[in-house]
């Protein structure tokens, strides 16, 4: 068993809504993954597929080696998307009840629970109602409820949704160490920076198909946008002598600098080399793909227009919601 | 399965609902509030009757005669005499119906009610032969204008009865005895008006026992016929006839027991599955329990609570029948057909509520679903007269082997003072276990689909759509 969920050709539909395609998709032991694309896209659907939660209609799915999570169930750790407690329950109750469902001894499960608790700094909140708990603490709870039972494999379905920016490093930090202690963790975000923090694989979903599944790094070799930023000394207003220089192809003002996306084949250095030669300038620097360029490259197939903005502010808006949730 | 996950989840279902203090005020604070209740209503109404009229009659007795019989028989003393042995009477036929029920106990508070009798006093003044009623009558209405009701007293003209002079003695055969008549001051209680009305009737009937020469004992001992209690004869042998009260108390009693606690338990279900959806918690059970696991527990976990319930009164229910020595009236059979038919009813109940609640976003929309279950549900009591009546009528024995209702009418018949046959007892059980099964299959299948659906409730026709589906 090298993979920790491996699927192929996974299928749901909803009545005449398709969710998820034909997904394929092998996900080793170990890997820190994530699911990234917009709103709707079919992530948590994958996700409740994965967890046995849903059932695909067609296709083949197997996690932890087995044909199905139920049979595993208790190796798992899994965060919904939805947030979920008793609200009536005591917060040291409610994680010893999902301890003991999730197969725990009750011997030391205290103690368990208390050690989490200190983890993400909450033994006060031990022995309060859980509907007494700000958001992000139920947050944290929740977290804790899915890696109660050290599990092999952890799946979080947005788990910085809600949390300020503070705990959101704590909990980054949490994951990262799951991780560097050799569990296999699998987490979604429609805000993309998060896991370009995280993640060394990424899977995009859009519209219920995979539509990208690499390294990182590999993405951004390969979704290069061999655009440079520039802001030269004499102003904006030479946009047309730049675009007189060898190697460039386009010049466009993009957020108070000029992108000058190069010619195919043009060496990014020596391109630089030939800017700075040509004029005087106050900042220059080549620009790195963020995952949303290339998502956006993906879906639109690298054109650029009115398409491709729409998109990036509804990628945009989707953040901005986020970071006012937290705020608040 | 995994036996250990479903008690689990039964161990919280049960404690979440039972050991809180909502559970333990509705279930044990309030039966025991509303018995207090009910009887300082009893007392303070004891307590709070009218005070006793007194007054003054005047009578007018044309016939020369009645008066002072009349007068006799209304004096303070032949008033009392005859309202404590009233009360007496009263006391003995209470006992005997009361007591038949519920035992020698209640005797005691016959007693202190009997103690408590009021009656009226009376000053009777005979008028003049010849007295001209409408002067009298004008006296009645200037003492009610001048005195007030709170004011009146012995002094105070309540009444005139005036008496023809053929009352006593016919003077032809073609026109029968003569009439009286009487003038009431307004507003006096009842048992007054009765006391003055019917000492007249009694002295005018005195007086024509004494014209026509009839003894009047002859004449009681004529009109009354006695009987012994009439027996039951059994196949055991013979009993007292049951009374009408324990016919349907005891049927009555089992059939409120098992339909409070499949409604407790099964309510509970359904709101605690509502919760848990609404709440999303639902998402992190299924991580670590599958849906028929977290059904199983959730079904187990609140029949614990209908148990318990069920237990609790079935236990005070025996306790009083001891008390009063009653618990001939039902035999230890009857309360394990309880515990059975509980099951039975329960399990099919829940079945419906977890259908239900895992299929609705809300307790609101809950509503409509939830309208021909507790249709169902109204059956049993609509059937109670029908089937307690004729236990063993076509109709009783018919509606005693349809799931659902059939638990609870059966176990109306069994606990009847005419219980139907063991085989037709048996017969039902086994039929309402397969009932059973196949109502837990339902449930299942909704419940599965159900848990992960949001949006739009549904309705029948898409929950026959889900279990296609599941």
């Amino acid at each position: 068993m090298t993979n920790a969920v491996s699927m192929q050709g996974v299928r749901k539909t909803f009545g005449p809504k398709v969710a998820v395609e034909g997904i394929d998709l092998d996900i080793p032991l170990g890997s820190i993954y994530g699911f990234i694309g917009p709103n709707g896209a079919g992530k948590t659907t994958t996700i409740r597929m994965i967890m046995s939660i849903l059932f695909p209609d067609r296709g083949e799915l197997s996690v932890l080696g087995k044909h199905s999570a139920i049979e595993s169930k208790d190796q798992i750790g899994y965060l919904p998307e939805e947030r979920g407690i008793y609200k009536k329950m005591k917060v040291g109750s409610f994680l010893k009840h999902i301890g003991r469902l999730k197969g725990l001894d009750s011997h030391g499960l205290n103690a368990t629970v208390m050690q989490w608790l200190e983890r993400v700094e909450l033994t006060e909140v031990y022995k309060k109602k859980c509907e007494e708990l700000s958001k992000g603490m139920q947050q944290k709870v929740q977290f804790i409820a899915s890696v109660l039972h050290d599990p092999d494999l952890i799946i979080l379905d947005e788990p910085f949704s809600g949390l300020d920016p503070v705990n959101m490093r704590l909990l980054r930090g949490l994951i990262d160490e799951l991780h560097t202690s050799g569990k296999t963790v699998i987490f979604s975000t429609h805000v993309m920076f998060q896991a370009e923090q995280l993640c060394d694989h990424i899977v995009m979903i859009h519209q219920g198909k995979k539509v990208l599944d690499d390294t990182i790094d590999d993405i951004r070799t390969r979704f290069d946008p061999r655009a440079i930023h520039i802001a030269p000394t004499a102003g904006l207003g030479i946009a047309d002598e730049i675009g007189q220089v060898d190697g460039v192809a386009h010049v466009s003002v993009v957020e108070g600098a000029l992108e000058v996306i190069l010619r195919e084949g043009m060496d990014p250095q020596t391109a630089m080399g030939k800017l700075l030669a040509a004029h005087p300038m106050n900042r220059i620097e080549i620009k790195k793909p963020t995952l949303e360029d290339v998502f956006i490259e993906i879906v639109t197939g690298g054109e650029r227009g009115a398409d491709a903005e729409q998109l990036r502010a509804d990628l945009l808006a989707g953040e901005n919601a986020d970071s006012e949730e937290a705020a608040s | 399965m995994n036996v250990s996950k479903v008690l689990r989840v039964a161990a919280r279902e049960f404690a979440s609902t039972a050991i809180t203090k909502g559970f333990i005020i509705g279930a044990l604070v309030l039966p025991a509030v509303m018995v207090l209740v009910i009887m300082v209503v009893v007392m303070v109404t004891m307590r709070s009757q009218p005070p006793a009229d007194a007054g003054t009659i005047y009578v007018l007795d044309r016939s020369g005669e009645v008066s002072d019989v009349a007068i006799d028989r209304l004096s303070p003393e032949q008033v009392e005499q005859r309202w404590i042995a009233t009360a007496e009477g009263i006391k003995d036929a209470a006992k005997g119906l009361i007591g038949g029920l519920v035992g020698e106990k209640a005797n005691d508070a016959i007693d202190n009610a009997a103690q408590m009798i009021r009656y009226p006093k009376f000053r009777v003044i005979p008028t003049a032969a010849d007295a001209d009623i409408e002067e009298l009558k004008a006296e009645l209405r200037e003492q009610v204008a001048t005195t007030a009701d709170s004011d009146a007293d012995i002094e105070t003209l309540i009444a005139i009865v005036e008496i023809d002079a053929d009352a006593t003695r016919k003077v032809n055969d073609e026109e029968g005895y003569g009439v009286y008549q009487a003038y009431f001051r307004p507003k006096l209680n009842e048992e007054t008006i009765n006391e003055i009305e019917d000492s007249v009737r009694w002295s005018i009937r005195e007086l024509r026992y004494q014209n026509a020469n009839i003894d009047r004992d002859t004449v009681i001992e004529l009109s009354s016929v006695r009987a012994r209690k009439s027996k039951e004869i059994t196949e055991q042998g013979e009993r007292n006839e049951s009374s009408g009260l324990t016919n349907f108390a005891i049927p009555f009693a089992s059939l409120m027991l098992l339909l409070m606690a499949c409604m407790t338990g099964g309510q509970y279900l359904l709101t605690t599955t509502v919760e848990e959806k609404s709440s999303r918690v639902v998402e992190v059970l299924l991580s670590a329990v599958s849906p028929l696991e977290l059904m199983t527990g959730k079904i187990v976990g609140q029949m614990g609570v209908g148990l318990s319930l069920l237990t609790i009164y079935n236990g005070v229910g025996i306790a009083g029948l001891v008390f009063f020595n009653r618990n001939d009236l039902v035999t230890p059979v009857t309360f394990l057909y309880i515990f059975v038919f509980f099951l039975l009813a329960y399990f099919m109940f829940a079945s419906l509520m977890a259908a239900v609640g895992s299929a609705v976003n809300d307790l609101r929309e809950a509503q409509s679903l939830m309208t021909p279950v507790m249709m169902m549900m109204i059956l049993p009591y609509i059937f109670f007269m029908p089937v307690i009546r004729a236990p063993n009528s076509l109709f009783s024995t018919i509606t005693s082997f349809v799931p659902p209702i059939s638990p609870f009418i059966m176990i109306m018949r069994v606990s009847s003072n005419d219980p139907p046959p063991t085989w037709q007892v048996m017969a039902a059980i086994v039929l309402n276990a397969i009932a059973v099964v196949l109502f837990l299959w339902f449930a299942a299948k909704v419940f599965r689909v159900g848990l992960l659906m949001f949006g739009k409730p549904p309705n029948l026709r898409t929950l026959f759509k889900w279990i296609r589906m599941a």
